[in-house]
């Protein structure tokens, strides 16, 4: 069995944590520099704040509303959002973790007889530990495991869990289930499936292969019916989100210097920019994860995950390496046994829609970047991978130390909460 | 002398090994039945490091029970409040910390007891929407700055 756990409306669920005062009450977070909404608690979402939602706007369409708005404060997510997975990681080792807020466990070798009951006791512990509610979605296959999880969110009843393991409740649940919610069918594909009348789920679980295959000409598709049938064969890196490619690798042995995962990092980095490249699109965020090897025990622990924003949208190999090196800096800590790492860049858009932020820095340096893009794309095509690569991608690293940037310092955000788990300065004051 | 190389696994559950990756054979040392790992607070003065945050006391409230303005406090939210511990709650849009006093709970509300004369508990009835969000479990006092 699979399950997919994820923070309930993570960011500003983080923000409640220290303003208790909140509960129940519309809060949403906005994007950086403060454009637009891109977290919302359950009462903004009722009143019709939609995800993306310009903020100006916000103050325009509902006037008289008290709804509190935050800036993103990464810093916090991440700190809270560690403390999360560091218990996730308690109750099922064997974990990927491929969001800031979501996380996918391998059950298949726990030895609890009551699924549904340990993820309602998980949700239960993360909410009373770190204050975080989270849903719980289990299944024989990934897909499954996200429709369990959605209905896990929808309903009180399910206590934050929900569970599909027989035949019977698959059927239910599929019944019950829009088409264009299932992940891994793309809005284009829900449309052209509605007006052949497959509205849910189940409607599609219950056509014919063939009919799936000829209708599609379409691999994920085909796959996604299978799943829906119970059937498991999703694999694990294509779990991150939609919009985002992944490069993670397992090391053969462990790895502990700075300087040793910095060169696998700069690798994948670099990876991602290719296919970035390739597919004609550029990331406005990048996602570096680290971690131990869970099922050393004997070993000291330790995991991280940092989301870093790229101020303009790019797919520059060198501005990426850049961004994700100084993403490992921080996450970085000495005297552990590092076993996995990765690198995620996200919401992709495609190349031709690149804005340039106001506050980059580097706006001059877009173009310059793409030329020397387009001559190392050619001369390792021509001449074969990785004939010309960054320095920090090659496995002798002279010296570990780049320097890191500070540019979130002109970024503007007028309303970020203060930093009461990573600051001194910013603790919690108790009158 | 020979020297013996440890592989890993087979001793994984043994914290102190992690230092030994070579070790002599012929008579142990004396000291080796000794050696553990340095105290370190983190390790041994924090049990739920997931669930525990920190604070800074901000006023003479609970001057008498030894807190005073400017320690710190280490809370804990994975520890069951009972009667009588130094909590931290939310009230009226502010953090406050103070002693859980549930004598009154049959008479249908708790108090938050300060140590200082000079402060009123505060009253808190069974209807209101109330919850400790943690358990005070250290308090650090800087005698020297």
């Amino acid at each position: 069995m699979y399950g997919i756990i994820d923070c309930d409306n993570c960011y500003v669920s983080c923000e409640r944590v220290f303003r208790p005062d909140l509960k129940n009450k519309p809060v949403v977070v906005l994007s950086n520099n403060d454009g637009c909404v891109v977290a919302r608690s359950n009462e903004a979402k009722k009143l019709g704040i939609k995800a993306g939602m310009p903020y100006y706007q916000l103050q325009e369409k509902f006037p008289g509303q008290q709804v509190t708005a935050f800036s993103s404060n990464y810093e916090l997510y991440g700190e809270m959002t560690g403390r999360v997975v560091s218990l996730i990681r308690q109750a099922a080792p064997n974990y990927f973790r491929y969001s800031i807020d979501e996380c996918f466990v391998n059950l298949k070798k726990m030895e609890t007889p009551d699924l549904k009951l340990w993820g309602e006791q998980l949700h239960q512990k993360v909410m009373r530990y770190v204050g975080m509610p989270i849903s719980i979605g289990i299944a024989s296959n990934k897909t499954l495991a996200k429709v369990a999880s959605h209905f896990a969110k929808r309903y009180p009843g399910y206590k934050h869990c929900c569970l599909i393991d027989t035949d019977a409740k698959r059927e239910k649940a599929l019944k019950l289930f829009p088409i264009e919610d299932v992940w891994g069918i793309g809005r284009r594909y829900a449309a052209k499936l509605k007006s052949m009348g497959v509205l849910t789920a189940w409607d599609f679980a219950m056509r014919s292969p063939d009919w799936v295959r000829h209708t599609f000409h379409n691999v994920v598709i085909f796959r996604t019916w299978r799943e829906l049938n119970g059937e498991d064969c999703v694999p694990e890196e294509e779990m991150a989100k939609k919009k985002s490619i992944c490069t993670s690798r397992s090391f053969n042995g462990m790895i502990s210097e700075f300087s040793d995962l910095k060169t696998h990092i700069s690798n994948y980095a670099a990876h991602c920019a290719e296919k970035l490249r390739q597919e004609g699109s550029v990331a406005s965020a990048v996602s570096v994860f680290i971690r131990t090897n869970p099922f050393r025990e004997d070993l000291p622990q330790y995991e991280n995950f940092v989301e870093y924003p790229l101020y303009t949208a790019t797919n520059s190999t060198i501005t990426i390496v850049k961004a994700c090196t100084q993403a490992l800096e921080r996450i970085y800590r000495p005297g552990f046994q590092y076993k996995k790492a990765g690198v995620i860049v996200m919401q992709t858009s495609p190349e031709t829609a690149v804005q340039s932020s106001l506050f980059d820095l580097n706006a001059d340096q877009f173009d310059k970047l793409k030329k020397l893009d387009r001559v190392l794309d050619r001369i390792n095509k021509v001449n074969g991978t990785e004939t010309v690569v960054l320095g920090s991608q090659q496995y002798t690293p002279k010296t570990p130390n780049g320097k890191a940037e500070v540019f979130a310092n002109v970024i503007k955000h007028d309303f970020r909460s203060p930093n009461p788990t990573t600051r001194w300065s910013d603790i919690i004051l108790l009158k | 002398m020979a020297k013996v190389k440890i592989l890993g696994k087979g001793f994984s559950h043994q914290n102190e090994l992690k230092f030994a990756d070579a070790i002599k054979a012929g008579f142990p040392s004396p000291a080796e039945d000794y050696r553990h790992d340095g105290l370190d607070f983190n390790r041994d003065l924090i049990r739920h490091p997931e669930a525990t945050f920190y604070g800074r006391v901000d006023g003479d409230s609970m001057i008498d029970a030894g807190i005073s303005d400017g320690d710190l406090a280490v809370i804990d939210r994975a520890v069951e409040a009972t009667h009588g511990d130094v909590i931290v709650a939310y009230v009226n849009e502010e953090f406050t910390i103070k002693y859980l006093d549930l004598s009154h709970q049959k008479e249908g509300y708790i108090e938050l007891r300060p140590a200082n004369a000079k402060y009123q508990p505060i009253r808190i009835s069974a209807d209101d929407d109330f919850e400790v969000w943690g358990v005070v479990v250290w308090t650090i006092k800087p005698w020297k700055r």
